[in-house]
């Protein structure tokens, strides 16, 4: 005998057909609401514009900018070449807030690079064996990250920075780095004239040579090319070296020569090199304490030195686990860079806040910086992402 | 007892060659630094500087004759954050001596740096908050009791604070009463973001996820300011004052944030949980408030405390907006010729103050992580 099922239940047709309109009309709902708000702000701001007699457009980012920043390189026009040269009051808004996005960039990526190797030293340092090296760094750290950035960025500004010597009485050290109230001035390279087509052309065989040393790792004889490499450049040097120091010479009101960093730049730097490595050497400490045990054990019972099993064995292991992190805390600090408007570093928010009050245009240029944040943080996490999957990747195969 | 004292000196400094290296780099360094720190301060410098200028830098310009109305706010703030402390945390012996350790050299440095008037008031509020600590604790009382005791300490706050106006509002006090107002507008901002985000109504998430993504890859203070431009050009008839745009700024940035926090702690509650609730019947409502959210939230709590030293933190970015917190009123001290000498003492006592309430938050934070992880096995 079977059993009938003479009951079930299902949905029936005509109330199906409802929620699934309801659920539509709730989308549609929604859709509706949010861009009529995103309408009614965008006309009534502009309406707002209007009584003020300015108009929604982007074409005031070709006019002349008539006022001066104190550093920044833009992309400029010289015949059928692009060059880069400082940016001065004639060049246009647009190159402007060019320069600023050039001296945010300056700064961020420095600092990326700094607060890595800092952050990694540090949180290497807070698992050391020795006590005090291991409590200073946590007492460090935990100093940095619990005081806002900006006061510590003011605190480099005025309190360090400013306080050095005045350049004319500014220390040497290491026979050419400057440290002065007007900047921080390093040895730079310079072409000497010395220089023939025959040395140039050693010096980029050398250059070549190495390239393709770092390249081409599976090849037997790669030390060779090394070798030749030194010896191109050995031989460059007997020609006549076609590149030269130019040392920094200390002048009544800054330097002559060298590289030259502007006081604001080197405040804003130091303070975000230094905050964000307490980050990373947070970040790097969780990521070794994250590593199973095992790890060290076996290393040590293979007889490796504590500080070979940290740069062979964990560091490498670490790397891999740290980077969805790092990218986030590199993001972080590039849009930190915008506080260098407290002591009047010329960023790329410092720079629209000085053009939207010239011309007046907030909108625009909110618009503007508003898109170069998010692609700058899109182009950093992309770069990690793809580092992420390549050293990833190789562990898969 | 040196032989334990050698013992531990060899095995924590000088137990490998390069410990002992470093510790011999390491110890001299310290020495001076410490020696040179403590020199300074106990000797060379002018300390006179902070307690003359200690009414600007607690409230900036708030009018002399109103400052009762300050006080009142500083015991609500105490008050509140002991019944916080009593929701939480247990007051043991050793807690309260060390508290209690704390409100009396804070009353007395107050007592010295002021007038022995207000170092009174300083030491009251401070025990006003202990005690709260611990009747909160003794009762344990209902939590949703306590939160809204918090949202009433909030109001009263404003409301006692706003006659003289509130561009007059700063120093220490703009900065934490901005801090507690921010973090309440965001969690419930953020909370909605984060059901948002999670929601099953596709337009929805993706708003949701856009809002969300934006925000957190802008400066706050481009947020802030840009907030501060805008409101006045869509109410035009009306005046806002730049201290309530400014709060709309933070909230508006931080939401996003504390979005990310809930939308990891709903992510932890297990689905079982979710499809049993529907099983029942619930309504989304009663599904999300009384069974996802408290799970949710408990599991982030420590995040969303650290999240409120990231808002006092980033409450030092309201210079932009022309008002003049904590920082700045420091910086407007300095400004004064009379005192552009005293740069390092002020700067000194800015950083202590940040690091004293920064370090209670942090341990506060870490010290919820424990309490909450003992509960969930």
């Amino acid at each position: 005998m079977t059993t009938q099922i003479v009951e079930y239940h299902s949905i029936p047709p005509a109330r199906r057909g409802l929620l699934i309109a309801s659920k539509w009309l709730l989308q549609a709902a929604i859709v509706i609401v949010v861009a009529g708000l995103a309408i009614w702000l965008g006309l009534a701001v502009r309406e707002a514009l209007a009584r003020k007699g300015i108009q929604f457009s982007f074409g005031y980012l070709g006019n002349v900018a008539n006022f001066s920043l104190s550093e920044g390189l833009v992309p400029s026009r010289e015949g059928n070449w692009l060059v880069l040269e400082l940016f001065s009051p004639t060049h246009t808004n647009l190159q402007a807030l060019l320069a600023g996005l050039w001296n945010s960039l300056k700064v961020a990526l420095s600092a990326i690079v700094l607060c890595t190797l800092f952050g990694t030293l540090v949180g290497v340092g807070r698992l050391s064996t020795n006590w005090l090296v291991r409590n200073l760094c946590f007492g460090l750290v935990e100093a940095i990250r619990n005081t806002p950035l900006l006061i510590q960025i003011v605190f480099w500004y005025f309190a360090v920075v400013l306080r050095f010597p005045p350049a004319n009485v500014a220390s040497n050290w290491f026979g050419g780095l400057l440290a002065s109230r007007s900047g921080v001035f390093f040895p730079g390279l310079a072409i000497s004239e010395r220089a023939g087509v025959a040395s140039w052309g050693l010096l980029a065989a050398a250059f070549a040579l190495v390239a393709a040393y770092v390249v081409l790792r599976g090849l037997r004889l790669r030390l060779i090319l090394l070798a030749a490499a030194i010896s191109a450049l050995i031989a460059a040097a007997f020609i006549g070296f076609p590149l030269g120091l130019d040392l920094p010479v200390a002048t009544r009101f800054g330097a002559r020569g060298g590289f030259a960093i502007s006081p604001e730049m080197t405040a804003l730097l130091l303070a975000i090199v230094v905050n964000s490595s307490a980050y990373v050497a947070e970040i790097v400490r969780g990521a070794i304490e994250s590593l199973p045990k095992g790890q060290w054990e076996a290393s040590a019972s293979l007889g490796l030195s504590r500080s070979h099993t940290l740069r062979d064995i964990i560091l490498p292991q670490v790397f891999r686990i740290v980077l969805p992190s790092l990218a986030n805390r590199y993001i972080s600090l590039t849009k930190d860079t915008s506080l260098g408007i407290a002591i009047g570093f010329p960023d790329l928010f410092n720079v629209y806040g000085t053009v939207s009050n010239q011309t007046g245009r907030n909108l625009e240029g909110v618009v503007i910086v508003m898109l170069t944040y998010l692609a700058l943080s899109w182009i950093i996490s992309g770069c990690v992402n793809g580092v992420n999957a390549r050293v990833n990747g190789r562990r898969m195969r | 007892m040196t032989t334990v004292a050698l013992r531990w000196v060899h095995r924590n400094l000088f137990a490998k060659p390069f410990d002992a290296a470093l510790s011999l780099v390491v110890i001299p360094l310290m020495a001076w630094a410490v020696y040179a720190f403590a020199y300074w301060v106990l000797v060379q410098a002018h300390w006179q500087v902070v307690g003359g200028s200690f009414k600007v830098l607690m409230t900036g310009i708030y009018p002399a004759d109103q400052l009762w109305r300050a006080w009142f706010s500083v015991a609500t703030i105490c008050a509140m954050f002991g019944a916080g402390l009593g929701l939480s945390v247990r007051p043991g012996r050793a807690a309260l001596t060390v508290v209690a350790l704390v409100v009396t050299l804070t009353g007395v440095m107050v007592a010295v740096a002021i007038d022995a008037h207000s170092g009174m008031l300083a030491a009251g509020s401070a025990a006003l908050g202990v005690a709260a600590w611990c009747g909160v604790h003794r009762s344990a009382l209902d939590q949703r009791l306590a939160l809204s005791g918090l949202l009433a300490g909030v109001v009263a706050i404003f409301v006692v604070l706003s006659p003289p106006g509130f561009d007059v509002w700063g120093g220490l006090l703009l900065s934490v009463v901005l801090t507690i107002a921010v973090s309440i507008l965001t969690l419930s901002f953020g909370i909605l973001l984060a059901l948002g985000r999670q929601s099953r109504i596709t337009s929805l998430r993706l708003i949701s996820t856009a809002y969300i993504e934006t925000m957190r890859s802008v400066p706050l203070i481009l947020v802030v300011y840009w907030i501060w431009i805008i409101v006045p050009l869509l109410a035009p008839d009306t005046s806002v004052p730049g201290l309530l745009r400014g709060m709309a700024g933070f909230a508006l940035f931080f939401a996003a944030y504390v979005a990310e926090y809930v939308r990891s702690g709903l992510q932890a509650v297990p689905k079982g949980q979710i499809e049993a609730a529907r099983s029942l019947a619930m309504s989304s409502w009663t599904l999300n408030v009384d069974i996802v959210l408290p799970q949710a939230l408990r599991v982030v709590v420590p995040s969303l405390v650290g999240q409120i030293l990231d808002i006092f933190n980033g409450a030092t970015l309201v210079f932009i907006i022309g008002l003049t917190d904590f920082l700045r009123a420091g910086q407007m001290i300095l400004a004064d010729p009379q005192n552009s000498g005293r740069t390092y003492e002020i700067y000194v006592f800015l950083f202590a103050v940040y690091l004293a309430i920064g370090g209670v938050i942090t341990y506060a934070s870490r010290r919820l992580e424990t309490h909450l992880a003992r509960g969930s096995r």
